[in-house]
């Protein structure tokens, strides 16, 4: 293929005419013809007497035939031709520049709004395939409990092989050592890759976060490419984008397990104060996750719901061990003592922001549908759902608790005191979506956590 | 043979915009531009391109004055026109709805849906 092809050029709409009215003005008698000698443009009485090349770029792209006057035209041509593939060049270049800019503004768009490190990965990887030849890529992140890079995100197989690596052995090893970008154009040649490599060229890139290599990702093709300072230059741009990304990701994580192991601890010291109710919490937070999950609840209700039903009874923790923990019959006095845990369970988490849209689940955990519970006596919708739900699975487990001075009812009379009160202790569609549930793996599921909230989220 | 007309009056974007549709001409297609609405309307009069790549600012005559006019007082519905606005450009989506633009889309933009869409109009394989 020439660099440009002439028959586009004579008929284009700003250079044609001037190009037919200067073979007028000169009364040319030409013949136009391309490399192949294909005519393209013939004056009526063109005779064949002197050819002129028309060149570009030290390439002919063809011929100029006819009189003295022809070799104006080729000389037109030439010059037109010139300028045209300078303009193409420098499209070509800027429209590749212009790539890696909406590259970097949609990397910038997904990235910064994504706290989730696996996502970025894939991101980042998906946007290297855009511009950047290559057949695999991948990105390990430091694994700290190993002490290892390890593999979180692929694209095709070459780089596979790499499940982990060490600091300091093989290439992406020494990167993560240096925490310097590297091109490898010649793998097989590098004596790091050990002759194992199935890539032939490479470039690999630290991610680092304040200074810390806190990942590696390396792309790799399995036919020899010549990997240039630019590309490795756009290479590391999109690399530090991830790095700051996946910086962003890890310290959400960490907040959010501060979060839960602070929820987790609140709700274990209720269950350390009453060692009776051993694994209560674990199970209430099970059955009513199941009951939510039968009844359809949206995302932002099950998190509600979940939260609630860990914390119910923190607020036991104001109740005094003579009540709490009593095994006779209790007074009307010490009862009215224990209904007050349903508030101090409010007083307790309100001061934590993240935790007050458990409330209603904690507060109103012991209202009846009938509006004969407390400590408000809501009834019906009143009662926000989370409760409603929590109420069922509490009850439930409640009564099929051993206690040391009562055992506990079979499974089948629990369903039927449930069903009993169906529509007044219970919302029935809460007892319907319970019984419509699987109880039996959500008491499993409860007994084998090891901690309350190991799996929220 | 299918013709798409580009109309921009910042030659940055005729440029980039043709030479990201570039491989279209090998399969035939002709990449006509046009730097203004007047001239751009009269192009689509006289040739009733497949495709119109327009800027929704220019002095003069508007994207979206070229766009109603098109679409509805030379009743040349079947254009498909892409309407060019410009990142954090204000931009009137109802209005763009009602002059009958087919697309919209934001500069800067993705070369490569650029040349996906326009194949995908114009019925060529991807």
């Amino acid at each position: 293929m020439p660099p440009i092809n002439i028959a586009k050029l004579i008929k284009r709409r700003d250079f044609a005419p001037v190009l037919n009215r200067l073979v007028a003005a000169l009364g040319a008698s030409v013949i136009i013809e391309d490399h192949h000698g294909k005519l393209l443009l013939s004056t009526a009485d063109a005779v064949r007497q002197t050819g002129y090349p028309v060149s570009v770029a030290g390439e002919i792209i063809g011929w100029v035939n006819g009189n003295e006057q022809a070799g104006a035209i080729a000389a037109l041509l030439c010059h037109q031709a010139e300028s045209e593939f300078e303009k193409r060049t420098l499209a070509a270049e800027t429209l590749n520049k212009y790539k890696e800019i909406t590259l970097l503004y949609e990397m910038v768009e997904q990235v910064t709004c994504c706290l989730d490190t696996k996502e970025i990965a894939r991101l980042v990887i998906e946007q290297a395939k855009r511009v950047l030849e290559l057949s695999s890529v991948a990105v390990l992140l430091l694994d700290k409990e190993s002490g290892l890079m390890e593999l979180v995100a692929t694209h095709g197989q070459e780089l596979d092989g790499t499940r982990s690596i060490r600091p300091g052995v093989g290439i992406a090893g020494s990167v993560w050592s240096s925490g310097r970008a590297e091109i490898v154009n010649d793998v097989p040649a590098d004596p790091r890759a050990a002759g194992s490599a199935r890539v032939s060229s490479l470039m690999c890139a630290p991610l680092k976060a304040k200074d810390q290599v806190v990942g590696v990702i390396k792309l790799g093709s399995a036919q020899p490419v010549n990997y240039s300072a630019d590309d490795l230059k756009l290479f590391t741009t999109l690399a530090s984008l991830a790095a700051v990304a996946i910086e962003n990701a890890s310290l959400y994580e960490q907040l959010q397990e501060a979060f839960y192991t602070t929820v987790y601890t609140l709700a274990e010291t209720i269950e350390k104060r009453d060692p009776y109710t051993g694994n209560h919490t674990k199970r209430v937070m099970e059955y009513s996750l199941a009951i939510g999950r039968t009844m359809g609840l949206d995302q932002e209700t099950m998190t509600r719901l979940q939260l609630g039903a860990v914390l119910h009874d923190v607020g036991k923790i104001g109740v005094r061990d003579a009540v709490l923990l009593k095994e006779s019959a209790l007074t009307d006095e010490e009862f009215e003592q224990i209904k007050r845990h349903a508030v101090y369970g409010e007083e307790m988490i309100s001061g934590i922001s993240r935790l007050r849209t458990a409330i209603p689940g904690v507060r109103q955990h012991h209202e009846k549908f009938d509006g004969r519970g407390y400590p408000d006596g809501l009834s019906g919708e009143q009662i926000d759902i989370t409760a409603r739900v929590i109420s069922v699975a509490d009850s439930y487990d409640a009564m099929t608790t051993d206690r040391p001075y009562r055992k506990g009812l079979t499974i089948d009379e629990a369903f039927a005191e449930l069903r009993k009160h169906a529509g007044t202790q219970f919302d029935a569609t809460v007892v319907d979506a319970f019984f419509a549930s699987d109880v039996m793996e959500a008491y499993f599921i409860a007994n084998s956590r090891k901690k309350i909230l190991d799996t929220i989220d | 043979m299918p013709k798409v007309l580009i109309v921009d009056d910042e030659p940055f974007i005729r440029l980039l915009l043709e030479q990201t549709l570039e491989e279209l001409e090998d399969d035939g297609v002709e990449l006509i531009t046009a730097d203004n609405g007047e001239t751009a309307l009269e192009i689509i009069r006289a040739e009733a391109p497949e495709m119109v790549f327009l800027d929704v600012m220019m002095p003069k005559m508007n994207g979206f004055d070229v766009c109603q006019a098109v679409k509805n007082d030379l009743g040349l519905s079947e254009v498909y026109i892409v309407l060019l606005t410009a990142k954090g450009q204000e931009f009137d989506k109802q209005k763009g709805i009602d002059v009958g633009a087919d697309i919209y889309m934001t500069k800067p933009f993705n070369p490569d849906q650029v040349l996906a869409k326009t194949r995908e109009i114009l019925g060529m394989a991807p």
